[in-house]
């Protein structure tokens, strides 16, 4: 028997997960389906992680529209889903007249009173290590950055503790019309909706061809990067952006709000699911890099990665409802500011739905996200206390970032839960240190599958093929048993 | 209220390093000592070296890692010094307070003396910027060696090794012994860089092949590593355009070198040594800051147990004497050849020892004391390698009477091949 929803949302990114807190809120069965076995394995892992202000709105675009709500909502969602944004502040940086001439324009479009377009040297006091062959700076204090993993995954968190279902390893591959409601296919099972939403990243293109929906192919462009040790930390205290050229921002230099430094992106022709970095893609962001920050410290570099922008020619976001299903609504080029929009997409994808017959009723009562305690980021005092409650808080398992055994028990049984070590280093930040997970690495396998009351062949890293062991090794035979 | 401890001297960590000096401490007359370990068993990393070669200096018979570690437990047994494990170290100050956690609370100790021995860890992948995708199978040589010799659990079937160090060619033979098979062990210097003895007991002895002047340029495989392309390098380690070749493999092993490991001494203010990657000590392993000791690989990586136990008898009967210091004489600094010496600093050359670590193999070779631009000793070497720091006495050079700078370094011819 088919199982039916009122709304099915597939594909478990951030602007999944971010439309599915958002119908959490109405008296709605919701299900989102994901084909990897987490959330956040797709665009949104791989991004620079910064909520752009108002100053990089695009006006005139479904783009900027979204991404301007999501802007004014985000104090609220604070509120709701407790997910610490990090306000750092901007510099984009101009080192000629044609670049200055452009901060006056971004400065028109802010409109913030307390944004300015400062010299060199004012500019040098904020951030020493900028390049001296600047010529202004414009500075924007409303900027910031967030843990991509943790804005996904607290929308997630909401969504559940307001009854949203997620099924993973569950690859919709098309879809049937019955009656008035729409069937979704997985090779597990098929599921049986009102309404279905198509927000798939760098799929969701394909998948609109597949019901029938004429929308132009998608390009893959991909960006990579660097990630500094802590040791970087304060070498740049703000984002910096270099002018933007025409295919995108450029290649920026910027804090993260866990006090490791970024670099990156660059723009590559690449395809869908080629996340490899690339030795001219490195020098090309090394390069970038160094043009702000002239002394940027690439020997303290823990780890380099790419990802892959899901673009259309137009460069815009395309969402409407299908030709052939009514209920169904697509998703497409959701490439940057995707992550900062995805609150302002999750409204506009409400307002499609009701447009298409959907009622929104509000529910009686939400029930608020409220943080898990970071260890690292406690006072002794909190420590103290943490530990009085559970020992578990006392025992540190990753020494990099800090991580107690309670955390990891809390990431496991969240909901959704990590599965995966990568699913708990997005969590938990377990092996996304310095060491990169060299020491913690030694225990978390007998841990985790303890917790998990697993085998060692059900230990992986990410997706279903990413077994992290093969067996076991030799055990010691009695010699006295083979006789001969 | 935190747990609050007054003492004389306070160990972090209780690898080989952190066991001998606490023992020396006590045996040069400090009583109130406490080694704080953050496993839940002394011995470091030790007990994951399963293998014999250990002990030869200082007990003169070759030992596994873990019967070398025993030996320094049953010692402690006897002493009344304070092991506490499960302990996390995770702030020190200037003036010498330690706080940790355990599941029992938040402790606090103010100790007359501290002595830093927290080891050392591996680089990663990122730190070397290997391109390529970032899939399950990837591990350091030494988690590696964890996983398999302690947990038992076996990473891959098929390895391709990166560094030709001595952890990467134990591991070669370690990983063949279960019926892995070992593709190949991969080096971008033109020599070897481990021990020739575990070389041939590593490799010929298996029939493995070594690639010197080779590095992994990319990993493919999105989801369970699939294969590595490695291509040949030229003489300054950069990628010859159209040698790339592919390995078939399903795990690349990562034995690319190992970093004191120092955040706790960095919270604290000690400063640190470009080369060493360690604090700057003198003879006796004494940090710049008073009463704060480093010894074992948190000071500089040793290849020998052996050494790492030595220097930290030392450093341990220095923090139980904890008397005033002479000024400092020397200041040692690496010259061309030299890729790190230790001690950095000198105040008495009477007694102690001078380590010093070619960065590159060399034959008839000969190692050259300089202050300003005069070579005052040299001592010759027949063979040294990256892998064997060379070990002087104190009193055997002949020291300048006036201070100042000093400038060691090596001459010889570098060796390629083996
Ligand atoms: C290099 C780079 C830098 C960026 N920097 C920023 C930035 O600084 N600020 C910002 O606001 N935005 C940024 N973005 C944009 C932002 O990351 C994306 O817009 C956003 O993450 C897109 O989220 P998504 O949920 O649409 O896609 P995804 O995260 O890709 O989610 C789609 C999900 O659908 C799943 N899926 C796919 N096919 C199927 C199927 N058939 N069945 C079931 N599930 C399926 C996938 O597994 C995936 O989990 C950046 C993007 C890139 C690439
Ligand atoms: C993978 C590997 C393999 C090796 N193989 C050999 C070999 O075959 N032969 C050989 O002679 N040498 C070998 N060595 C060298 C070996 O490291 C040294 O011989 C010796 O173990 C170093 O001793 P140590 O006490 O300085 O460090 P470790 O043995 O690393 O001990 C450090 C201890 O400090 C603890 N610690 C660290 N930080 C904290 C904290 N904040 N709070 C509490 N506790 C802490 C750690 O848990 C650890 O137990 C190997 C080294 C490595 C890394």
């Amino acid at each position: 028997m088919k199982k039916a929803y009122d709304v099915i949302i597939i594909g478990g990114g951030v602007v999944g997960c971010a439309i599915a807190w958002f119908l959490s809120h109405f008296d709605l069965k919701i299900l989102l389906l994901e084909r990897e076995l987490d959330v956040c394995c797709g665009v949104s892992k791989a991004n620079t992680g910064i909520l752009h202000s108002r100053s990089y709105l695009t006006p005139g675009t479904v783009k900027g529209e979204l991404h301007q709500r999501a802007l004014s909502w985000f104090p609220e969602i604070e509120k709701e889903l407790d997910f610490h944004p990090t306000v750092t502040g901007a510099l984009t940086v101009a080192f000629n007249q044609d670049d200055l001439n452009y901060l006056k324009s971004i400065k028109k479009i802010g409109k913030y009173d307390d944004a300015e377009i400062l010299s060199p040297q004012e500019s040098r006091i904020l951030e020493p290590n900028l390049s001296d062959r600047i010529v202004a700076t414009y500075y924007d204090p409303h900027a910031a950055v967030v843990s991509p993993f943790r804005l996904t995954l607290a929308f997630a968190e909401g969504a559940a503790l307001n009854g949203v279902k997620f099924h993973f390893d569950r690859s919709v591959g098309g879809f049937d019309q019955q009656g008035k409601k729409i069937i979704v296919h997985t090779p597990n099972e098929n599921y049986e909706a009102s309404y279905v939403v198509n927000a798939t990243g760098l799929s969701s293109v394909k998948i609109a061809q597949k019901s029938g929906d004429r929308v132009p192919d998608l390009s893959a462009f991909k960006g990579e990067y660097f990630l500094l040790d802590k040791e970087s930390q304060g070498l740049v205290k703000k984002i910096l952006y270099p002018i933007p050229n025409s295919v995108s921002k450029g290649i920026l230099v910027s804090p993260t709000p866990e006090g490791n430094i970024l670099a990156g992106p660059n723009f590559e022709s690449s395809c869908a699911d080629d996340t490899s970095t690339t030795p001219q893609g490195l020098n090309e962001v090394k390069a970038g890099a160094q043009k702000l920050v002239p002394q940027f410290p690439f020997n303290q570099t823990i780890q380099i990665f790419a990802g892959i922008r899901p673009t259309l020619p137009e460069r815009d976001f395309l969402i409407f409802v299908s030709k052939k299903y009514p209920g169904l609504i697509h998703l497409c080029g959701i490439e940057s500011p995707g992550l900062t929009a995805s609150p302002g997409i999750a409204e506009y994808v409400g307002e499609l739905l009701v447009q298409q017959g959907l009622s929104l009723k509000n529910k009686d009562q939400i029930i608020f996200r409220k943080a898990f305690p970071v260890f690292h980021d406690c006072d002794w005092e909190k420590r103290e206390e943490l530990i009085a409650q559970d020992p578990d808080w006392g025992q540190i398992v990753c020494r990099c970032e800090e991580v107690t055994i309670a955390e990891v028990k809390y990431a496991l049984r969240m909901n959704p839960p990590a599965r995966t070590m990568d699913g708990l280093k997005r969590r938990i930040r377990v092996t996304a240190g310095r060491c990169q997970g060299s020491f913690c690495q030694m225990h978390l396998p007998s841990i985790v599958m303890n917790l998990l009351n697993i085998g060692i062949q059900d230990l992986l890293k990410s997706d279903k093929n990413s077994n992290l062991f093969v067996g076991e090794t030799k055990k010691v035979v009695n010699a006295h048993a083979t006789p001969h | 209220m935190p747990h609050h401890i007054d003492c004389d001297v306070v160990v972090i960590g209780g690898g080989p390093a952190g066991m001998a000096s606490a023992l020396s401490a006590w045996n040069h007359g400090a009583r109130k000592i406490f080694i704080l370990e953050r496993n839940d068993y002394l011995g470091g990393i030790l007990n994951q070296c399963i293998h014999p070669g250990f002990g030869l200096q200082v007990f003169g018979e070759e030992l596994t890692g873990p019967e070398y570690a025993a030996r320094y437990i049953d010692q402690l047994a006897k002493t009344s010094i304070e092991v506490m494990t499960e302990t996390t170290v995770l702030d020190l100050t200037p003036n010498k307070k330690i706080t940790a956690v355990n599941p029992e609370g938040v402790w606090e100790f103010y100790s007359e003396s501290v002595i830093l021995s927290m080891g050392c860890r591996e680089k990663t992948r990122g730190m070397i910027f290997i391109p390529g995708f970032r899939p399950a199978g990837i591990y350091t040589a030494g988690l590696a060696q964890y996983l398999v010799n302690v947990e038992g659990y076996l990473p891959g079937k098929k390895v391709v090794i990166l560094g030709s160090g001595d952890i990467g060619l134990i591991m070669a033979r370690r990983l063949t012994l279960e019926g892995v098979k070992v593709e190949a062990v991969v080096e971008v210097r033109p020599s070897l860089s481990g021990l020739i003895r575990n070389y041939v007991q590593c490799l010929l002895d298996f029939e493995l092949p070594l690639l010197l002047s080779h590095t992994v340029t990319n990993i493919f495989g999105k989801e369970r590593v699939e294969g590595v392309e490695i291509s040949r390098v030229d003489q300054s380690w950069q990628p010859i355009p159209g040698t790339e070749r592919l390995l078939n493999c399903d795990t690349l092993l990562l034995s690319v070198g190992l970093l004191p490991e120092n955040e706790i001494s960095r919270k604290a203010g000690v400063s640190l040594c470009h080369f060493s990657h360690g604090p700057f000590v003198d003879e006796s392993f004494s940090t710049d800051l008073d009463g704060i000791y480093a010894c074992g690989n948190v000071a500089s990586v040793f290849d020998l147990v052996d050494y790492v136990t030595l220097v930290s008898q030392k450093a341990g009967q220095t923090a139980a004497e904890y008397r005033d210091k002479k000024p400092i004489k020397y200041q040692l600094n690496p010259g061309s050849g030299v890729g790190l010496v230790i001690p950095q600093r000198v105040r008495q050359v009477d007694n102690g020892w001078l380590f010093v670590r070619p960065d590159q193999s060399f034959r008839d070779g000969k190692v050259q004391f300089r202050t300003q631009g005069k070579v005052f000793d040299k001592k010759r070497v027949a063979v040294c390698r990256p892998s064997e720091m060379i070990r002087y006495d104190l009193k055997n050079i002949h020291w300048p009477e006036e201070g100042g700078e000093v400038i060691v370094e090596i001459i010889g011819n570098p060796i390629e091949g083996i």
